[in-house]
């Protein structure tokens, strides 16, 4: 990048700055950041060895599910190394929390997993009420995990038809959007959006199961467990798909646990690490559900482990609207909340693993600190280890096996 | 609360720790100085009463005073969270040693944290930017910088919203940073 010559009012050159940005050389590729010092893993990964070559991903491209970039260092087609370079969806969420209230944070918080907002609002909604002492009337526990696994179910959805898009099938996402409009539309009968529902709130949720919901969800139940089958023979039964995904990215339990991988990705490698069981929260413990493990630990594993984890929730589902008990879905909280100075920490299940806030309160009416532990973020950190030594054409499918989410990994 | 692991916390690192063990909900606190948290993380993992193998997070706190680094950490052998706060890390150069060694995925929570407070993870091989652009020198998340009053301005139009920490507009000369009485 070549900067203007001209001085500059306020020292250094910003990347905001409109002049950077016309002075600009425009169509070359420079890889390697120009600014020093840099560190010792930089340093070891913008040194080309011999036959080596970079060759940039990102941020925009089809297969990188948002802007994420990566740039790989090969050698003819195998990936030796590859530095992912974050931030380009980075909007200071947790800077943000810090200026609003604590209802309005969590408006914040729930674009960032934006296929799975109700788990994005229901961590920091927990963490905020043990801060408050509120207890959280049953029937609106029922109800959050009620629509949490419906959202759980249309997240896992999404990720198949991702993966396969990603693999070149373009038909299971255009299935996948069938049962998860279906979804999405009960959702927005309750919640009132399709996608960003703001539904949790703090000491329930807003407003109760209405009878649209309730005969969406019945006529969508009836034929799930069937469509939700098929979807999986056209991948499943796929010769092709489950040959190019079967030893792709292997990773092993206690590697896994060094990376802190968490969710369907830790359970792949053998691990029955399930949030809901492991740290039981809401009514979990009342629910009957199995923790669904497999050993491979490749992208197989990871994507024949989501979709059992489809099932399970269908369970879950139907457990709740059988044990929903009656009785009112929030506490009574007053308008404004100050809750008194404390710390808390909340980790939920997330379709993508642990999704977990700390909130610490100093008194008054806005969260002193709110740090998001994003499950996408962590996750997808692991590419560095899982990559190397593969095809370049594999790096997508197992940055998709992954599940990333650019809205929380960037946050 | 589990009170049998706040007996085995105090049994085992009394020499380390900087404050009492707190208990609320389902989360037992210790604190500890940030010196110490290499063996007390290693203890925390790989000793059989502990078994503390899942990093459930971790991240800076800029209490106004001094900079936190905040551990979340899962066992089987409790149904707690244990929270491990290194504190009294000094504002001006906050330094704390890595835990890489025990989880290679902490590497990027600790990069975000050096990206967010300026946190030095002493060991880490690649302390860096991850959000924030490579040329960008102040940390957003500590608590003397401002959200401009104008953010609904666009960057473009002249608000440089990248610039250092200023006080709001309208606060009273040596108006103090808000500051955690949470401790």
């Amino acid at each position: 990048m070549t900067a203007s010559t001209e001085p500059r009012p306020h020292g250094h050159p910003s990347a905001d700055d409109p002049r950077v940005m016309l002075d600009q050389d425009i169509g070359v590729f420079e890889p390697v950041p120009p600014y020093p010092p840099r560190t010792e893993r930089e340093e070891e990964f913008y040194t080309l060895g011999d036959g080596e070559m970079f060759i940039n991903i990102g941020p925009q491209h089809p297969s990188t599910h948002g802007v994420l970039r990566v740039v790989l260092k090969i050698e003819g087609e195998r990936v030796v190394d590859l530095d992912p370079v974050l931030g380009y969806l980075h909007r200071g969420v947790e800077k943000l929390c810090e200026n609003a209230d604590y209802h309005q944070a969590i408006c914040y918080t729930d674009p960032l997993e934006y296929v799975s907002s109700l788990f994005m609002e229901w961590s920091p909604v927990m963490a905020f009420e043990k801060l408050l002492d509120v207890q959280v009337p049953r029937r609106a526990e029922y109800i959050r995990v009620l629509t949490g696994e419906l959202n759980r179910i249309m997240s896992h959805i999404m990720f198949v038809g991702w993966m396969a898009l990603d693999l070149g099938g373009l038909t299971p996402i255009l299935w996948g959007f069938i049962e998860r409009d279906e979804i999405v539309e009960m959702l927005a009968s309750i919640a009132g959006q399709r996608m960003l529902f703001n539904y949790f709130r703090i000491g329930g949720v807003n407003g109760d199961l209405n009878h649209e919901f309730m005969s969406r969800l019945g006529r969508w139940l009836s034929h799930a467990s069937s469509q939700l089958q098929t979807e999986l023979q056209l991948l499943n039964e796929n010769e092709i798909f489950v040959r190019r995904m079967r030893g792709l990215g292997i990773i092993d339990s206690q590697t896994a646990l060094r990376m802190c991988l968490s969710g369907p990705n830790l359970r792949a490698t053998g691990l029955p690490f399930d949030m809901r069981r492991a740290h039981p929260y809401s009514v979990y413990p009342e629910l009957d559900f199995d923790v669904v493990t497999r050993a491979e630990g490749d992208c197989l594993a990871r994507f024949l482990l989501r979709m059992d984890e489809i099932k399970q929730s269908l369970r879950i589902i139907d457990q709740c609207l059988n044990e929903m008990p009656d009785g009112p879905v929030m506490a009574k909280l007053p308008r404004l909340l100050r809750p008194r100075p404390g710390r808390a920490y909340a980790g939920i299940e997330g379709p993508r693993g642990q999704l977990a806030t700390y909130a610490i309160s100093d008194g008054t009416d806005q969260p002193f600190r709110m740090r998001i532990h994003d499950p996408s973020f962590v996750n997808l950190q692991s590419v560095g280890l899982l990559l190397p030594g593969h095809l370049i054409a594999d790096t997508m499918a197992i940055m998709a096996s992954l599940d990333p989410i650019m809205g929380g990994v960037d946050k | 609360m589990d009170r049998a692991l706040k007996a085995r916390l105090e049994r085992r690192f009394a020499d380390v720790l900087t404050g009492p063990i707190r208990q609320r909900h389902d989360e037992t606190e210790m604190r500890i100085g940030p010196g110490d948290v290499p063996i007390v993380m290693r203890g925390l993992h790989d000793e059989t009463e502990f078994r503390f193998r899942f990093l459930g997070d971790l991240c800076g706190v800029d209490t106004g005073e001094v900079m936190q680094v905040v551990y979340h950490l899962w066992s089987d052998t409790t149904p707690d969270w244990l929270r491990v706060v290194a504190d009294g890390l000094p504002r001006d150069d906050p330094r704390v040693p890595t835990v890489t060694f025990l989880w290679k995925g902490a590497e990027w929570q600790e990069r975000e944290a050096y990206d967010m407070f300026g946190i030095m993870f002493e060991g880490n091989r690649d302390v860096r930017r991850i959000y924030m652009p490579p040329d960008y020198t102040s940390f957003p998340l500590r608590k003397d910088f401002f959200l401009p009053d104008d953010s609904s301005r666009s960057p473009g139009g002249g608000v440089r919203h990248m610039e250092q920490t200023h006080p709001p507009v309208g606060a009273k000369p040596g108006a103090r940073v808000r500051r955690a009485t949470a401790g």
